[in-house]
């Protein structure tokens, strides 16, 4: 190969990586765009709304959209369901998919592969298969239109038994054995070795089981009918269909439904990233 | 581990009880149940407290009534709209590996202070360049003394209009300033954090999908003045004055030819997909590709080519057709007796009388659809009177071409959410799927392909293609299963289920949760859906084992 060529190579290749650049960031105005809208959108009035469409820009900058909508609905009553509900599923569900890990990856016994099979195998039904079912369950158990119903039958995961039981099989078994022979038993070899040793699994799902459960939908729409125990899902819904026409509040009100998962995802991303190629089988 | 094999059990099965029994009461049990009632006539409004009828056990009849019965229209309407929303999910599959293949090697300059120096480079260079954007652009203040009041006042225009236009530019040089620091802003970013950026900003939507972000979108497609038709108000406008300065015919052969292009690239994509057959090279990769690619393909070549055709139509409606003469009208009487349409000849004698020997053909079938003794005679009243209606060009493109409706209009409201679901998946889970799956290639494979003289695109198509195909098999089962079941949330939210947007688990939602609670016709939609994912994983799997020979 000649100098000459060498140099032409990689002024091509260097034109090819700065074209590639401008085409990311085309891709990002276009992935920002509707958040700048919704942020300009927020702090107009419903009167300037479509010149802020054009312009991108409101006439005069009302932060008090962000107070007026706690008074047009109880939004903060939404918010302290959505984190109460999703905070509790992600506790009981952590903590019952490790206990199952626990049982399906370092205790022998038997009966305990066709066990695990079962629980895969459920994994492939769908869950419109289980809505249904469910809804008649939680109807005869009493708890419809109530928290427990929102939280119970969230609160066991075949996913998460799955994703965890990985994660131990990965803590090499000569540290519970070394616990055994420092007369630890079960539960503190659980406690005390595996659990701190799969905190990033243990992290991965929490993560997860919240992010689902703030967001959900079908199951609070279907479970709840007091405006009191509204999620916020369902909350913007229904403010949506009773003030969807005042667009600015609409966009103040869902831009902070959206704010705590953009902190959460800042903050633990890495985990976040890492579970999603790990625990891949979640459809 | 010392302890007796029965204690071990019982140990296991304490750790194991608190999730079994979840599992039992709200996953096993519920499968078994749920085959069960979709086996009856299980309904709420029939059997609850108050009233004591059994539930019956009815046999295959619930799936009878969804498959061929009094249901089944609504149950193949909302098939076919999921399916055709599916059409988002391989182009947001390729986007999803364009994306990831961008973003698999660090971007920018290398070392740490360079990526510095260049961010704040970038950064500095948005902000002047914004404040020089401000200053070109802003109009200043607006005019007041007297002098200036004069000349306004002689050109006709009242302080008002002054008032709105000067406040509108001041906005716009705001704006156009903003966009300038925030590419700065995005740039800095880019070169700063290398891919890291990128990649979060893409998964972003990815994150927030749900409610909140549905009635976002839904404000963007606003029809009139929304913030997206006010984006395509431009190119539309540029594409109608050029239709309008062309001859019709020209456009309809540039549709046709589009449309042709696409089927002879899919028709040759088929030839090589079936050669490869012939040969016993067929592979998983060349599969899913050539399936992908043909699907996309079609979809896109369809699309434009269907559009290009309507166009001239299209701009010619508003004031295109010509009005009805005497002949016409007669003709359309006849014929209208003659359809199926039940209409009573004195209705339709009083519905055509006042327009006496000529009719604009739209207002005409207003008219006759009031007078039609049911809404959905509507079409056929439309066709027949259609038939008489011959086209001019004269008042060609005259209101020109509007903009879609979006998610009020029946042809638009499924590509409006297909839009919006492939800019949600494009930086997703699958996104990030393909980036693990890339780096997994081994850079050996690379380098031999090099050695042999490969360029990038025979690069991609030996050795990354290949690779990825695990991924990619993966990947589209899995967002098979997930479309199938998908568009809930997304209808709900943007359209209420109304125009034609219903997809199977909003009918399923629909039968069981509103209304009349059939529990049993609506386990009966599930396990109809739990079949066509059956068999498509089956089918999957099935060309997925050829994988092993690879």
């Amino acid at each position: 190969m000649t100098n000459a060529t060498t140099t032409r190579m990689n002024a091509k290749a260097a034109a090819g990586r700065i074209a590639l650049f401008v085409v990311l960031v085309g891709l990002s105005m276009s992935f920002l765009f509707p958040f700048l809208w919704q942020v300009a959108a927020s702090l107009t009035t419903n009167a300037d709304i479509d010149l802020v469409s054009r312009t991108f820009w409101p006439e005069r900058i009302r932060w008090s959209n962000y107070l007026e909508v706690f008074d047009r609905v109880p939004l903060a009553k939404y918010f302290f369901n959505s984190v109460l509900i999703a905070g509790w599923v992600t506790i009981l569900q952590v903590l019952t998919s490790a206990m199952a890990a626990y049982a399906f990856s370092r205790i022998e016994w038997p009966g305990r592969e066709k066990v695990f099979l079962l629980y895969l195998a459920t994994m492939m039904i769908p869950g419109a298969v289980l809505m249904t079912p469910n809804f008649a369950i939680v109807l005869k158990l009493g708890m419809y239109n109530s928290y427990s119903g929102l939280i119970i039958p969230a609160a066991f995961s075949a996913f998460g038994t799955f994703l965890l039981r990985q994660f131990m099989l990965t803590v090499p078994r000569s540290l519970d054995e070394a616990a055994t022979l420092d007369g630890a038993g079960h539960w503190l070899t659980f406690w005390e070795v595996i659990l701190p040793l799969t905190r990033p699994g243990l992290i991965t799902l929490a993560i997860f089981a919240f992010i689902g459960n703030y967001s959900s939908f079908f199951w609070p729409l279907i479970l709840i009918k007091d405006e009191t125990l509204r999620t916020l899902p369902i909350g913007l819904l229904a403010f949506s269909d009773d003030y969807g026409t005042d667009i600015p509040l609409l966009m103040a009100a869902s831009l902070l439904a959206m704010l705590p998962l953009v902190v959460l995802f800042v903050l633990l991303q890495k985990y976040l990233v890492r579970g999603i190629q790990l625990g891949a089988v979640k459809g | 581990m010392r302890e007796p094999p029965a204690r071990r059990l019982a140990i296991a099965w304490l750790f194991l009880a608190p999730n079994f029994a979840g599992f039992l009461v709200f996953t096993a049990g519920p499968v078994v149940f749920s085959l069960w009632m979709a086996f009856t006539d299980w309904s709420l409004v029939r059997h609850n407290e108050l009233s004591e009828t059994p539930i019956r056990f009815i046999g295959f009849e619930n799936f009878r009534r969804l498959l061929a019965g009094d249901e089944s229209e609504f149950f193949w309407s909302a098939f076919y709209n999921t399916v055709y929303l599916m059409i988002g999910i391989p182009i947001g599959i390729a986007g999803s590996l364009l994306v990831a293949l961008a973003l698999n090697r660090p971007i920018g300059p290398r070392t740490f202070k360079r990526r510095g120096g260049a961010a704040a480079l970038a950064l500095v260079i948005g902000l002047v360049s914004g404040a020089g954007a401000w200053v070109v652009t802003h109009p200043g203040p607006a005019p007041s003394s007297a002098a200036e009041m004069e000349v306004v006042a002689d050109l006709g225009i009242t302080d008002a209009d002054l008032e709105t236009a000067w406040t509108l530019q001041r906005r716009k040089a705001n704006a156009t300033a903003g966009l300038f620091v925030m590419v700065g802003v995005v740039v800095a970013l880019g070169l700063g954090t290398g891919v890291v950026f990128f990649r979060t900003l893409f998964y972003l939507p990815n994150l927030l999908a749900g409610v909140a972000l549905f009635l976002l979108w839904k404000s963007l497609y606003k029809p009139s003045g929304g913030a997206i038709n006010v984006a395509i108000d431009g190119p539309l406008n540029a594409v109608e004055s050029l239709v309008s300065r062309t001859p019709p015919v020209l456009w309809h052969a540039f549709g046709m030819l589009v449309w042709l292009a696409g089927t002879v690239i899919c028709l040759w994509l088929f030839v090589v997909a079936w050669r490869k057959w012939r040969d016993g090279d067929f592979t998983l990769g060349s599969i899913v590709g050539s399936s992908l690619a043909i699907f996309t393909l079609a979809a896109v070549a369809l699309g434009i080519g269907y559009w290009t055709v309507q166009l001239p139509a299209r701009a010619l409606l508003p004031t295109g057709a010509e009005a009805l003469g005497a002949d016409e009208l007669g003709a359309i009487r006849a014929a209208l007796l003659d359809s199926e349409v039940e209409l009573s000849p004195t209705d339709l004698e009083v519905a055509m009388a006042p327009f006496g020997d000529s009719a604009r053909p739209e207002i005409l079938i207003d008219a006759i659809a009031a007078v039609a003794p049911n809404g959905s005679d509507r079409a056929r009243i439309e066709s027949i009177v259609d038939e008489f209606t011959t086209p001019t060009f004269e008042g060609y493109a005259a209101d020109g071409l509007d903009p879609p409706r979006w998610l009020v209009d029946e042809t638009w409201a499924k590509p409006a959410i297909i839009i919006m679901g492939v800019w949600t998946a494009i930086g997703g889970a699958n996104m990030l799927l393909y980036l693990a799956g890339l780096s997994n290639i081994p850079e050996e494979l690379y380098e031999a392909a090099s050695i042999d003289g490969a360029g990038p695109w025979r690069r991609f198509w030996n050795v990354t293609w290949p690779q990825l195909a695990p991924t990619t098999f993966f990947i589209v089962i899995m967002s098979t299963i997930g479309g199938l079941q998908g568009g809930f949330e997304q209808a709900r939210a943007m359209t209420g289920g109304k125009y034609e947007t219903e997809t199977l688990t909003y009918y399923l939602y629909n039968l069981a949760f509103t209304d009349e609670f059939q529990l049993g016709l609506a386990s009966a939609v599930a396990w109809v859906m739990f079949a066509m994912i059956f068999v498509m994983t089956v089918v999957n799997y099935r060309f997925g084992s050829r994988m092993v020979a690879e």
